[in-house]
């Protein structure tokens, strides 16, 4: 039997149905008393108390014959389209918009109705059968069909020639190696990035520049919100249901969605770095917490290294234990990238030497979750080096740091610091941080584009 | 808890066939696509026959690593001591709790030791 605070359990009950286990037995606390009483077994005493009988009662009272045998769940039926009336237009996309929301497809902001003819002209942007099966997406594992993005494109109100940004951002979600459960349902604020590369940033007009992650561009909003709504329409979440962020998340509507400044940036594109053509287009998918804003600015002077100094240091303070899976999103405004050139940093230079800066000496590393010693931090990191979660080229550098006098790095490789210039001339520097127990960054080719030259 | 209304499932499409008949007398009716992604669901499995008793029975103790989940569980391992002597209580703590990888082969071996096992969550 399973046991879980009164706030999680309609969680539990999901996830116990999404496994194929709907009679699972579990058991509520209360949340109000629980989380306020965890440092101690004594706190926890009276709390347990009162579990107990209900507990024991749930191993040894004889099963109901609908738990023994549950009805087998079959897909649902579900009616492709849904006919809604107004006295005119305006009072039926109003209908359309309660029905939606209250059914809980829909974010809060008003939609545009996903007529057949609305997704036929977003269908239009992308030369890819509209039953193609891109993946699952997490954590209920809904069928991603190009149509089903389609029609949450229509409602975010995106234009048919993003469609192949969000289907290529969809892919790297739904990717087998990235884990979009942990951003769909961590009680913590994790958002994803949604960074575009290539020709067609510029084509479609995505911001880059000043005011990077505000609102007044379509390409940026729209796409970010197609994403929005297809994670929760396809991978079927709600706050406080099943997407448990407790103070929700950043950026929930439109996610951090932008271009790389590549007419700025004193380097080659991000993509190219990873091994894609220049000519090639890409999105990049991260899941990332609380973005950190940095050096820059038109206010007071910086210096370029001086930067890159408050980067590594920020990243040195911030608490570790997942050092198998921590990557660091870096957006560095052009100024600030191009001084760094002018001092002989290329791109790759600039994780090295991040990595190399933001190592923890041994002593000090401290625990990233609060109540976890140091001790079982560096236990946690000798387990993820023995099962080969820490890569095995990169195993005896751990080994190495994990001892008095070591400086233990704060991510597997230099790789894992993402470089991105972005942002205007002046600009500000962000650095978005993920300290999750596993993979969750993916770059994708954009292809099959009908209406821009890239991406094609 | 602040939730929005929230219609069952089941009833979202007698609502729609609700908007469909008053959509007979609108002057403008709108056709729209459902959004959502249809689930391919798992086989629906049964729980385990439950145990008569828990004395002689070996009763694991398993929680996710999360902070307070193990406090929680030695309280009720202490009860379960106090008042079924003669059960034993194992602790099987969760291998690298938050991930999605490594765990596969745990719960079979859990599965193997104990007779019973109450899974605690510190969330």
């Amino acid at each position: 039997m399973y046991v879980t605070t009164s706030e999680f359990l309609d969680d539990a009950r999901s996830a116990a149905k999404d496994r194929g286990m709907p009679q699972l037995r579990i058991v509520g606390v209360p949340a109000d008393r629980y989380y306020r009483s965890r440092s101690s077994v004594a706190e926890l005493q009276p709390i347990a108390a009162g579990a107990f009988n209900q507990i024991v009662d749930d191993l040894v009272r004889p099963l109901t014959a609908e738990e023994a045998n549950p009805e087998q769940v079959h897909k649902e039926l579900q009616g492709k389209t849904i006919k809604v009336g107004g006295t005119d237009y305006s009072d039926a996309a109003e209908q359309v918009n309660q029905l939606f929301l209250d059914s809980l497809w829909a974010d809060g902001l008003p939609i545009v109705p996903p007529t057949e003819r609305a997704v036929k002209w977003m269908l239009s942007g992308l030369s890819r059968s509209p039953d193609e099966v891109i993946g699952q997406v997490a954590p209920k594992n809904g069928t991603a069909t190009i149509e089903k993005i389609a029609i949450n494109a229509v409602m975010a109100g995106a234009k048919p020639e993003y469609l192949p940004v969000i289907v290529a951002a969809m892919e790297g979600f739904t990717d087998k190696n990235y884990d979009l459960t942990h951003m769909q349902a961590s009680t913590g604020s994790f958002t994803p990035v949604v960074i575009v590369n290539g020709p067609i940033a510029k084509e479609l007009n995505f911001n880059s520049g000043i005011g990077v992650l505000g609102h007044g561009w379509r390409p940026n909003s729209t796409t970010g919100r197609a994403l929005r709504l297809c994670l929760l329409n396809l991978g079927q979440t709600w706050p406080a249901m099943n997407d448990m962020a407790l103070t929700g998340r950043l950026e929930s509507y439109t996610f951090f969605t932008f271009a790389e400044n590549q007419d700025l940036s004193p380097w080659e594109p991000y993509h190219v770095s990873l091994g894609f053509k220049p000519e090639d287009s890409t999105v990049t998918v991260a899941t990332v917490g609380n973005p950190i804003v940095l050096g820059g600015g038109a206010v007071a002077p910086w210096t370029a290294q001086g930067i890159l100094d408050t980067i590594a240091s920020r990243i040195s303070n911030v608490g570790f234990g997942w050092f198998h899976s921590q990557t660091y999103i870096v957006v560095l405004h052009p100024d600030c990238a191009v001084e760094l050139a002018k001092l002989g940093y290329t791109r790759k230079g600039v994780q090295e030497w991040l990595y190399e800066r933001s190592r923890v000496p041994f002593e000090t590393l401290i625990p990233v979750t609060v109540g976890f010693s140091h001790e079982a931090v560096v236990e946690f990191t000798r387990q993820t080096i023995a099962d080969g979660r820490i890569h095995p080229a990169r195993a005896d550098v751990f080994k190495e740091a994990l001892k008095p006098g070591g400086r233990v790095p704060v991510v597997q490789s230099p790789e894992d610091f993402h470089i991105f210039v972005a942002g205007g001339s002046p600009g500000y520097d962000l650095l978005f941080g993920y300290p999750g127990p596993n993979h969750a960054n993916q770059t994708t080719k954009i292809t099959s584009s009908t209406h821009t030259t890239a991406g094609r | 808890m602040n939730k929005p209304p929230i219609l069952p499932k089941e009833s979202l499409f007698p609502i729609a066939s609700l908007r469909s008949a008053e959509a007979t007398t609108a002057q403008v009716t709108l056709e729209v696509l459902n959004p959502r992604g249809e689930i391919p669901p798992p086989p629906t499995l049964g729980i385990r026959p439950r145990l008569p008793n828990l004395a002689g029975k070996k009763i694991g103790l398993c929680d996710n690593g999360k902070f307070g989940a193990s406090s929680f569980l030695d309280a009720i391992e202490t009860m379960l001591k106090q008042k079924y002597p003669a059960a034993t209580i194992l602790r099987l703590p969760k291998p690298a709790a938050q991930t999605i990888t490594l765990t596969k082969g745990w719960y079979p071996e859990v599965a193997a030791q104990v007779d019973g096992f109450i899974f605690a969550t510190g969330d």
